[in-house]
């Protein structure tokens, strides 16, 4: 068998019963959806993957996989965790995936050379990424994963229990210790 | 042991709305005394700096190049779907079609041995020698092409169906 090209799947075209009806929203509504998330899933999928090229193929995977859910959502709050979720999980899928030999997050930021700075704010907003890039991969996947959602996405505990997979009541004690950790090597300990 | 303080949701909220630290006096003089305010701000700020920092620097596709290729995704998984029962029913014609061939072959090499029993047999039964010995020979002679036919059949049905599916 060979793999299908465009032209074959213009010929299939409207004899396979495929269409929007197959996804769990109209396309107006999608689009409202995305212009409104896409940006902060891009962001932590990149931040949690440490890989912005990786991070454009799972924010499509993302979404395909959130169009092809049967799940119905009771509110928009509800229909982003759920994206989230899927987005954690994806994250999962490629951790798993990826040799023991690499860093979890990669310290993303461009080469910072403080002799030469444009300006200083723009040296030391650089310094301050790559602290944070190096930092966050010294965290458990399931660390970054609580302490992005919780402090830079503001979710709230129970939405982070939903994202991730766990209990509403253990979130307040992860959420502590990975925050005390982060500080920690933030500030250049580990404590 | 978790410890708490009672504004951490202050210090939260002022990062957030981009109030830290112009505007947090009462707060501020809190903070630079509380170890766990502290390390929100830390966290907080770090984070949801680098959170703004990637937005702003975030280039996904549109919306509309998102939803074209999930339907054309959505297509093909469903045509690949579609397809799978007449991939498996082109397995096994063509596996039947390998065993019929092969039966053929070897009834077509058995008849040459055939076609001298033949003659074998007609000179025994000219001779009204011919016993049940010779009879029983012949029908083993008919039965082999079946059982290698049959054969055929069993080992190729499966790999076909392999082949065709694993191509999937």
């Amino acid at each position: 068998m060979h793999d299908m090209t465009l032209s074959d799947l213009e010929q299939i075209g409207d004899d396979v019963a495929v269409s929007e009806a197959t996804f769990q929203m109209d396309e107006d509504a999608f689009r409202l959806f995305y212009d409104r998330t896409a940006r902060p899933v891009w962001a932590y999928l990149s931040r949690m993957s440490g890989d912005a090229r990786l991070a454009d193929d799972l924010l499509q995977e993302a979404y395909y996989r959130f169009l092809r859910a049967d799940v119905s959502h009771e509110s928009d709050a509800h229909r982003r965790n759920y994206l989230f979720r899927i987005a954690t999980n994806l994250v999962k899928d490629h951790r798993r995936r990826r040799s023991d030999t690499q860093t979890g997050v990669a310290a993303d930021g461009e080469p910072v050379d403080p002799l030469d700075p444009q300006s200083a704010d723009a040296a030391n907003g650089a310094v301050r990424r790559l602290d944070l890039a190096r930092s966050m991969a010294r965290l458990k996947p399931r660390e970054r994963d609580l302490l992005w959602l919780a402090y830079a996405q503001g979710s709230s505990h129970k939405e982070i229990a939903e994202a991730l997979g766990l209990k509403t009541a253990s979130i307040k004690l992860l959420l502590f210790r990975a925050r005390r950790r982060l500080a920690g090597l933030l500030r250049g300990g580990e404590r | 042991m978790i410890a708490e303080c009672v504004r951490e949701a202050e210090v939260l909220e002022a990062v957030a709305f981009r109030r830290w630290p112009e505007q947090c006096g009462d707060l501020a003089a809190h903070v630079s005394s509380c170890e766990i305010c502290a390390d929100v701000l830390e966290v907080a700020r770090a984070l949801h700096d680098d959170r703004d920092r990637l937005c702003r620097e975030a280039q996904p596709p549109s919306a509309g190049m998102v939803w074209w290729r999930a339907t054309i995704r959505a297509r093909a998984e469903a045509a690949r779907t579609a397809s799978q029962p007449i991939s498996i029913l082109q397995g096994v014609a063509g596996a039947c079609f390998v065993g019929a061939a092969a039966g053929l072959a070897t009834v077509a090499w058995q008849s040459m041995h055939w076609m001298d029993r033949l003659g074998e047999l007609a000179v025994h039964l000219e001779s009204r020698r011919a016993d049940i010995a010779a009879a029983s020979t012949l029908a083993a002679g008919h039965g082999l092409p079946i059982l290698v036919a049959v054969a055929c059949g069993l080992v190729l049905a499966p790999l076909a169906i392999y082949l065709t599916l694993a191509d999937d």
